[in-house]
């Protein structure tokens, strides 16, 4: 729980960094020394001769020391990007070791016959996921999307899924079906797959819970 | 005798009086603290990322924040049985269809415990904003909802920028300036 708080923390120092208010105010900093800087170093050279093409030498300047600045807070942002993809990955890895592992997926082949609405999962009695698809994501899936529905920790043993479809089937109809797996958890990561295709000899949809191996 | 009653009641009395304000007092500090509490949190909330969800529509549709990065959303929880709710609604649904051009969304979320009491109240009321259904009180307390109705704007890039729950009938200039505002970022 504390690592989680830990890790929680960061990724949201991490965000901070990312939101457009802070980088604004990053730049405007930035901005406001450089020119400052480059306003020092500019009024010897004005001073001296009036005629010659004094004025174009700072505007120069300014302008690559802008350009540096830029491309100086695209590093920042490319690195604080990767140190949250860092942050996450461990904060799965701390959370769900291999050992106990288990992730569950959604699948979804063709879909003439059934549009998803939401999957609920119960694993040994105990519901650990419900999730409502929008209208982009069930589209998503019939393009050939997974999505991770339950990513949890289970011990070693003998264990049964029970997974609940809800959606709307032919002609519009409520439809509601479920799915069962009797699973054997070992030691090493568990993938599961619930997969729904079309049945076409009998214009229904299946619902296939899988093991991946 | 008379004396000692006349004692014996103004003993009474006293000790009914000091608890009497004892009480007033405790239940004022109870509702200051309640109000200042809360306005704190929502004062933590502006400023923050919305936090996401998905709930059903009453249209059917399942309906997620996220999918709305890009406009200015106002989320407005109301419940049937509010008053302030019934005013405010018409007048954002007027909102709705003004600026719906421009990138602004409204999501009513409804906290009814009663499904059908808040699918009648909403075909009453017959806006044209979208229309979600929280009867698990699941979103609520992410966004700390105190007294009705509250409305979160949240910008283009789904922060929270402002929070309103003090709505009062023909003084809706505030949330047109600040919607300006966030439209225009």
């Amino acid at each position: 729980m504390r690592v989680r708080n830990v890790l929680a923390g960061l990724r949201r120092c991490t965000q901070l960094w990312l939101s457009p208010l802070w980088r604004a105010t990053l730049v405007t900093l930035l901005v406001l020394s450089a020119s400052g800087a480059s306003a020092g170093e500019a009024t010897p050279p004005a001073n001296a001769a009036a005629a010659t093409p004094a004025p174009a030498a700072p505007e120069t300047g300014a302008s690559r020391d802008f350009k540096s600045l830029d491309q100086d807070v695209q590093s920042l942002k490319t690195e604080v990007v990767e140190l949250n993809k860092d942050l996450f990955v461990l904060e799965e890895e701390l959370l769900f070791p291999a050992n106990t592992q288990i992730a569950v997926f959604v699948s979804l082949d063709v879909g003439d016959f059934f549009a998803v609405d939401s999957v609920t999962l119960k694993i040994d009695d105990n519901e650990v996921a419900n999730y409502l698809y929008t209208q982009r994501e069930a589209e998503a899936l019939m393009r050939g999307g997974v999505h991770r529905v339950y990513l949890g920790n289970l011990k070693v043993g003998k264990h049964e899924l029970v997974a609940f479809f809800t959606g709307k089937g032919t002609h519009e109809r409520d439809y509601k079906r479920g799915a069962t797996l009797t699973f054997e958890k070992g030691i090493g990561a568990k993938y599961l797959e619930l997969k729904i295709s079309d049945r076409v000899r009998k214009l229904q949809p299946e619902f296939i819970v899988k093991e991946w191996e | 005798m008379v004396r000692m009653d006349s004692f014996r009641i103004s003993l009474g009395a006293r000790p009914t009086r000091t608890l009497r304000t004892c009480l007033r007092t405790a239940a004022a500090i109870f509702l200051a603290s309640s109000v200042l509490g809360t306005t704190a949190a929502r004062a933590d909330l502006a400023g923050s990322t919305a936090p996401d969800f998905v709930l059903k529509s009453l249209a059917g549709a399942n309906l997620r924040l996220s999918e709305y990065l890009g406009e200015v959303v106002m989320l407005n929880f109301w419940a049937s049985w509010c008053g302030s709710c019934r005013q405010e609604m018409p007048q954002l649904d007027r909102l709705y269809a003004t600026y719906r051009s421009a990138g602004f969304v409204v999501l009513g979320i409804n906290v009814d415990d009663d499904v059908a009491r808040a699918m009648d109240m909403a075909r009453a009321l017959n806006v044209s904003y979208p229309m979600v259904l929280d009867p698990r009180k699941s979103v609520a307390p992410k966004y700390r909802l105190g007294e009705l109705p509250m409305s979160v704007l949240i910008d283009r890039s789904g922060i929270v920028r402002f929070v309103h729950s003090d709505y009062q009938a023909g003084k809706e200039q505030p949330y047109v300036a600040e919607l300006r505002r966030l439209l225009n970022e």
